[in-house]
């Protein structure tokens, strides 16, 4: 049913692309015939431009960058992109330089390293350098949001910077940065190479965060539905298959592989343990999950805070799309999200109110409920 | 010319150092990683980075972070990839070299990208000042319109009040009319 090439999809070295691998590796995609094509990636940047002239049929993305190409605001052209799938939950953490911890003490919130903050500056001092992995990342939100909700303003209060995820442990032990966020398994790797320390994972402050998405354009979603369908059938099979933890240890030797996510077998394992692919309705596209993003970038003024938030996130994340795959497998339905508990510090997020609490947050941009 | 070439491959940066031959002073740097404090330091006219580097996320983002002092960056380009080097330029890159580029034309490309840059940062600073200008001039056309109503001047009258106490603080008249539109607001008990 593939067309004349093989689908070329693209993805970043991450635990968070097992879906698509472990599709093409068990025989997935074969199965629903389909010829694929994985092409690894080494920078968002160059996902974002392939995806936009066509030289990439999909991708694992940033689920912010995948609404920031659709609103034009990742630095190109408007490009309208569908994601049918979400690929995982509970992804990133926070890690920081072992050499902090014994100076911002215990405990997940960011209150030692807000007390931190306030001393270096008290002293004159560089502020604290901590790195994401892409500007529009779940990652730079996650980090933001934490910071904030301990009194500490991103802009202002300490240095954010960008760097490639599979180089942060090296960063970290060089001294360049002091902390960072980004996607297993590269905090694992900093705690094995006793650079860093995990401060907090996503899953112990936003219950089940959201992170990657698989995407297309709207265009090529609707030009070859039909692909579409096998595609998402594949990768809900291949979901299925890494969650069963009878299969975990044969996930890790195969994210291992240097072509893939090439980091020791035994980390990755150990960094799979918080990771859900499939189970309750973790590739089920969110529009919530969207939308509590898009109103973290109007947060922090990375897009234009009047667009229409709930029109958006309906618009790029398509649970229709994912429900008639689901229901092809007979697979359960996953019902759509109304309410994020332990997504604001004060209370919970929801999506009728979503514009609401964007606006609120702009204004106040530290400790906004 | 200082040129700062970010790619794993070496032979790349001496492609750029012999094209640019005879360039004076001239200081090409082959980083195989981008390394923000040492790039500082250097301080490159051009930077010219791979496509397939893992450090186009960290010099994009870099160059909207310093966006007072941007740098131009030329691109390398896989020869395979058909249009992703003109979605690199709609993105920010001044220019693209594809791929199996004589070190003859390695000169003008960077000449080139440089004045590119130039012309587009220009252009760039033009419109943001037309856009405060005419935010400024939105503002004084309020502040006159209040001074109109307030004090029952004419519109002639109500400017030279403005531009007297623009004159008077030495602040420019767009900020005084600010001033003047925002403590009206306060008066009425909008402002708080």
């Amino acid at each position: 049913m593939s067309g004349e090439r093989p689908l070329r999809l693209g993805f970043i070295a991450l635990n968070d692309a097992a879906v698509l691998i472990a599709a093409k590796e068990k025989g997935f995609f074969a199965a629903e015939g389909l010829d694929v094509e994985l092409s690894r990636q080494v920078s968002w940047a160059t996902v974002r431009d392939k995806m936009s002239v066509g030289a990439l049929d999909g991708a694992h993305m940033l689920a912010p960058t995948a609404l920031a190409i659709s609103l034009g605001a990742a630095g190109a052209e408007a490009t309208p992109l569908a994601a049918p799938l979400a690929l995982n939950i509970n992804g990133p953490a926070i890690t920081v330089a072992s050499r902090l911890m014994a100076v911002i003490g215990e405990g997940q919130t960011a209150d030692g390293l807000a007390r931190l903050v306030a001393r270096r500056r008290e002293e004159g001092a560089s502020p604290i350098t901590l790195a994401v992995v892409f500007p529009f990342s779940v990652h730079n939100y996650l980090l933001r949001d934490w910071l904030a909700r301990a009194g500490i303003d991103p802009d202002r209060d300490v240095r954010l910077t960008i760097a490639p995820p599979s180089r942060m442990t090296e960063l970290l032990v060089g001294g360049v940065v002091e902390g960072f966020c980004v996607t297993e398994p590269w905090d694992t790797a900093a705690v094995a190479a006793g650079a860093g320390q995990v401060v907090v994972r996503g899953s112990q402050f936003w219950p089940r965060t959201p992170d990657k998405v698989f995407t297309v354009t709207e265009a090529w979603a609707n030009a070859r539905p039909d692909e579409l369908q096998a595609l998402a059938r594949a990768m809900l099979r291949a979901g299925a298959w890494a969650d069963d933890p009878a299969n975990r240890a044969a996930l890790a030797m195969m994210l291992a592989q240097p072509d893939y996510v090439g980091a020791e077998a035994q980390v990755i394992e150990a960094s799979l343990a918080d990771m859900i692919f499939h189970a309750g309705g973790a590739s089920a596209p969110q529009p919530i999950h969207a939308a509590w993003l898009l109103s973290q970038m109007a947060r922090w003024s990375h897009i234009d805070p009047t667009i229409d938030i709930e029109a958006v996130a309906r618009r790029v994340y398509r649970p229709d799309l994912y429900a008639i795959a689901a229901a092809a497998l007979g697979m359960p339905e996953a019902p759509p999200l109304e309410v994020l508990e332990g997504f604001g510090s004060e209370r919970p997020f929801r999506l009728a109110t979503a514009q609401a609490y964007a606006d609120e947050a702009r204004s106040r941009r530290v400790s906004a409920g | 010319m200082r040129v700062l070439v970010v790619d794993p491959d070496p032979a790349r940066a001496a492609l750029v150092a012999e094209g640019l031959a005879g360039v004076e002073p001239l200081e090409v740097r082959h980083a195989s990683i981008f390394n923000e404090v040492e790039a500082a330091v250097f301080g490159p006219d051009v930077i010219v980075v791979a496509s397939d580097s893992p450090d186009r996320d960290t010099i994009e983002s870099l160059r909207e972070a310093t966006a007072a002092n941007p740098r131009p960056v030329v691109m390398f380009v896989d020869r395979s990839e058909r249009g992703l080097a003109e979605q690199a330029v709609l993105a920010g890159v001044s220019a693209y070299v594809v791929d199996g580029l004589s070190a003859a034309r390695v000169r003008s490309v960077l000449e080139v990208a440089m004045s590119r840059f130039q012309l587009m940062n220009g252009l760039r600073q033009d419109l943001e000042k037309a856009k405060a200008d005419l935010a400024s001039r939105k503002t004084v056309e309020r502040a006159k319109a209040l001074l109109m109503k307030e004090r029952g001047l004419e519109e002639e009258a109500a400017y030279r009040v403005l531009r007297k106490l623009s004159m008077d603080t030495g602040r420019p008249i767009g900020a005084v009319a600010a001033d003047l539109v925002a403590f009206a607001g306060v008066l009425k008990g909008n402002g708080s």
